[in-house]
């Protein structure tokens, strides 16, 4: 008999490639432990990131979104982050009013230096996705016990 | 004896329900929140009391907004193909002779050069139970296209509404096949017949928007090349797709794939020659203007399409004018064209 | 106040100050007004101003070249101002000719009040808080509140503030609860149930994309659902991607967008578009102090940012 596969959130991170990329990759190299689940895209700049990747990683059928980018003031671009924050902000206080559980969608300010706090960003966000539960937004007839993770519809 | 028979408004229900049976139901509904042709759930026939026309046309039972044409798959052999399985049977209950004239001469589309494999068996296989109109929108114009809110050509059943009663007559050989054993009709009689014509007259008198559409082909391709003429009458179009997605004699549709890795969808979808990017190829945008779409919709409807099929691509239902969110009117422009002939 | 805007008119144009006028004139269908946008002096007879006069023209700015006299009520003079800001329009281009409103009356709020439709009444006559409909020969009175749009009784700018030529005396707004009724019931649904709700109104979008095309604030040459690479969201009505439409839509005019009410007020199959923008328009306002074109000097919103704002959610 097959052994049945538990089901493991998926995590997109749209990490900037100054800061948060280099603070990932750091973890890499010094050998940080953190969750296997999150899948990386490296955009130039947190300001990259249209709300729209957020809904199409949604609708893609990821669990979770992370955006991260330079801490306030170090952008390499200067104002890059500040973009992203504003629309960060509202575009996830707009999905939690539409229903979109919270935990989905997270942010954070990673430096090329913090490795660890990465590590702990993966972490926290994984598992708080493991209790929230496979993305079902999207799917036909939503499945109510959530063994396996919603297929593109 | 005449060769009409009738049945009580209240008697209705009981038909459908006989009908259940054989065909998949559809009458007016408001549950969804707009006016459209909706699956019947088996007992409520309220809908006689407020329907006048839907939002949504009948042509969407045949030609869906998003249709599956087939299913692909790549495996080590090559691509499996899986076509969609044969639908039902329909049975419109309610469509209008308006929209059940749009389908007649949108077949002649679908029938061309190609014989469409999905609408043309879908239309083969429906019924469709007609009523006649006795309250008319401000915004139907109809009668100018030689129809009537009676008329009972292109369905296989007419009901004319004649107080509790609705007089039945058979249309089609399919709609006598359906008749025949159907239960619950009675004999109309004489009076009813002439009872029936009474209304049908006064329903075609409160049609009071009209249009000469005498000669409209050249009047209009006289003015083809009017720019300024069709920069005004285009000025206040926002270029949305309502008039032509909510046409019942509008079928322009867009063929799309989808695909997940190894697997996919190809599947068409409704399409509007009003969108900006209708007509974009990579090369260029023969109607990137505004006034170019606005001229070619009119010039599709009462110009190109009569002059390749004979019939004028509109029955004047009047759901462009009704629900046109700036109130752009094509029987203002049609009844103003510059004359040039 | 349809006198002098007729006088004000002629006299733009043939003074040559303005090139085009866009205003409203009497639609082809009872109780209805449409656009009219011209360049000829005859036609300023042609121009009304009443309770019908739903249309917010700031949407034709981004497309007329030249210098434009407009008809702008307070929502309308917002969305002006709100492109002013974002560079779409020059302030010296535009005369807003401002209407001090009291609101727009919703036909469909009267249909269901009485029963008939549009087409079946005799009269809908408006005097200040009372509106009086007549059909098959009798007279049924109302107070406005029931019949006036919701985005009117959520107005906060019935009188334009930024404007060239005021038609009349300003008025106050109307500031009524029930318009947020809708909204505060949808924020009292449970969240798992909010998603259900919405699959369920988007589900019979018909991708006419009038909402879009109705609103002042949409103005990209090609919108996000017309790319093909990549592909954002399905051609076609499915309604997962009817509803990531209208998400990111609301997201992309937040802080551009007015709540004039349009969006709602021009989808056929009536899907409650305010529920959503109005939202987003309270999240702007909570989160940044920000309103849309109240401030022809303000920074637009999305392009601006202070130093220390909120981020909270930020980790």
């Amino acid at each position: 008999m097959k052994p049945r596969i538990e089901w493991e959130p998926k995590l997109v991170g749209f990490l900037c490639k100054w800061c948060s990329y280099a603070g990932a990759d750091l973890a890499g190299t010094s050998r940080k432990k953190y969750p296997a689940n999150i899948r990386i895209i490296k955009v130039p700049c947190s300001g990259r990131v249209d709300p729209l990747f957020i809904l199409k990683a949604l609708r893609l059928g990821f669990d979770g979104v992370v955006v991260s980018g330079c801490h306030p003031g170090d952008c390499h671009y200067q104002t890059g982050n500040y973009r992203a924050r504003r629309r960060v902000a509202i575009t996830k206080r707009f999905l939690e009013y539409l229903g979109v559980e919270p935990q989905r969608i997270q942010a954070s300010w990673v430096s090329a230096s913090e490795a660890g706090k990465f590590a702990e960003v993966v972490t926290e966000v994984t598992t708080g996705l493991k209790e929230v539960g496979p993305n079902q937004l999207f799917s036909e007839g939503r499945q109510e016990d959530g063994t396996k993770t919603t297929e593109r519809s | 004896m005449t060769n009409s028979k009738k049945v009580n408004k209240k008697d209705v229900g009981k038909l459908l329900s006989q009908w259940s049976q054989e065909f998949a139901i559809f009458v007016p509904s408001i549950g969804s929140g707009v006016a459209t042709m909706a699956r019947w759930e088996g007992k409520d026939t309220s809908f006689l009391d407020w329907y006048r026309n839907t939002v949504i046309p009948p042509k969407a039972n045949f030609l869906p907004p998003m249709e599956e044409m087939f299913s692909f798959r790549k495996d080590r052999e090559g691509y499996n193909i899986e076509l969609p399985p044969n639908g039902g049977k329909q049975l419109i209950f309610g469509i209008r002779p308006c929209d059940a004239r749009a389908l007649t001469t949108i077949d002649a589309n679908f029938k061309d050069l190609y014989q469409d494999p999905y609408y043309l068996p879908k239309r083969s296989r429906a019924v469709l139970v007609g009523v006649g109109c006795t309250n008319p929108y401000d915004s139907c114009f109809c009668t100018s296209l030689g129809i009537s809110p009676a008329d009972s050509n292109d369905v296989d059943l007419m009901l004319t509404d004649i107080g509790d009663e609705f007089l039945v007559e058979e249309v089609t050989d399919k709609g006598k096949k359906l008749t025949a054993k159907t239960s619950g009709l009675k004999e109309a009689t004489k009076d009813d017949e002439t009872r029936a014509k009474e209304i049908k007259e006064i329903s075609y008198n409160k049609v009071t928007r009209k249009i000469n559409a005498e000669g409209i082909v050249d009047k209009l391709l006289a003015g083809f090349d009017d720019q300024d003429y069709w920069e005004k009458v285009a000025a206040k179009c926002i270029s949305c797709g309502i008039c032509t997605l909510l046409c019942p004699t509008c079928y322009c549709f867009d063929i799309n794939d989808e695909l997940v890795r190894q697997q996919g969808t190809r599947f068409r979808s409704l399409d509007s020659c009003a969108f900006p990017v209708y007509t974009k190829m990579p090369m260029e945008n023969p109607r990137a203007s505004k006034w170019k779409r606005v001229r070619q919709k009119v010039c599709h409807k009462f110009g190109f399409f009569p002059m390749n099929f004979n019939v004028i691509a509109c029955t004047g239902c009047g759901r462009c004018i009704r629900l046109c969110p700036v109130n752009w009117d094509i029987t203002q422009i049609l009844n103003s064209l510059p004359v040039r002939v | 106040m349809e006198q002098k805007l007729r006088s004000e008119v002629k006299a733009l144009l043939e003074q040559g100050k303005v090139d085009w006028i866009i205003g409203f004139e009497p639609g082809s269908l009872k109780f209805t007004t449409t656009p009219l946008i011209t360049k000829d002096k005859n036609d300023a007879e042609r121009l009304v101003i009443n309770p019908f006069i739903v249309n917010n023209l700031a949407n034709f700015l981004t497309e007329i070249m030249g210098r434009v006299g407009i008809v702008a009520k307070g929502c309308d003079s917002r969305s002006i101002v709100s492109l002013i800001q974002d560079n779409k329009v020059a302030r010296e281009d535009v005369v807003i000719l401002g209407v001090p409103c009291t609101g727009v009356i919703d036909l469909s709020k009267v249909e269901k009040l009485v029963g008939k439709d549009r087409d079946e009444l005799n009269d809908i006559a408006r005097e200040g808080d009372k509106v009086t409909i007549k059909v098959e020969g009798k007279k049924k009175g109302f107070p406005s509140t029931q019949v006036l749009f919701n985005h009117c009784l959520a107005c906060e700018l019935p009188t334009p503030k930024e404007y060239d030529i005021l038609l009349g005396e300003p008025s106050p707004p109307i500031a009524n609860l029930a318009a947020q009724e809708r909204i505060e019931k949808l924020r009292q649904v449970a969240p798992g149930q909010r998603w259900a709700f919405w699959e369920k109104e988007l589900s019979r979008c018909i991708r006419c994309y009038a909402c879009r095309n109705v609103c002042p604030a949409c103005f990209c040459q090609r919108c996000f659902v017309e790319e093909t690479e990549p592909q954002w969201v399905l051609p076609a009505p499915r309604w997962q991607d009817n509803l990531i439409f209208q998400i990111v839509r609301n997201i992309h005019v937040a802080g551009r967008c007015t709540d004039c009410g349009e969006c709602e007020r021009a989808c056929p199959v009536n899907i409650p578009l305010r529920s959503l923008t109005r939202e987003m328009y309270d999240i702007v306002g909570e989160l940044f102090q920000f309103k849309a074109g109240m401030d022809k000097d303000a920074l637009p919103l999305m392009t601006h940012y202070e130093e220390k704002e909120a981020e909270d959610f930020f980790r």
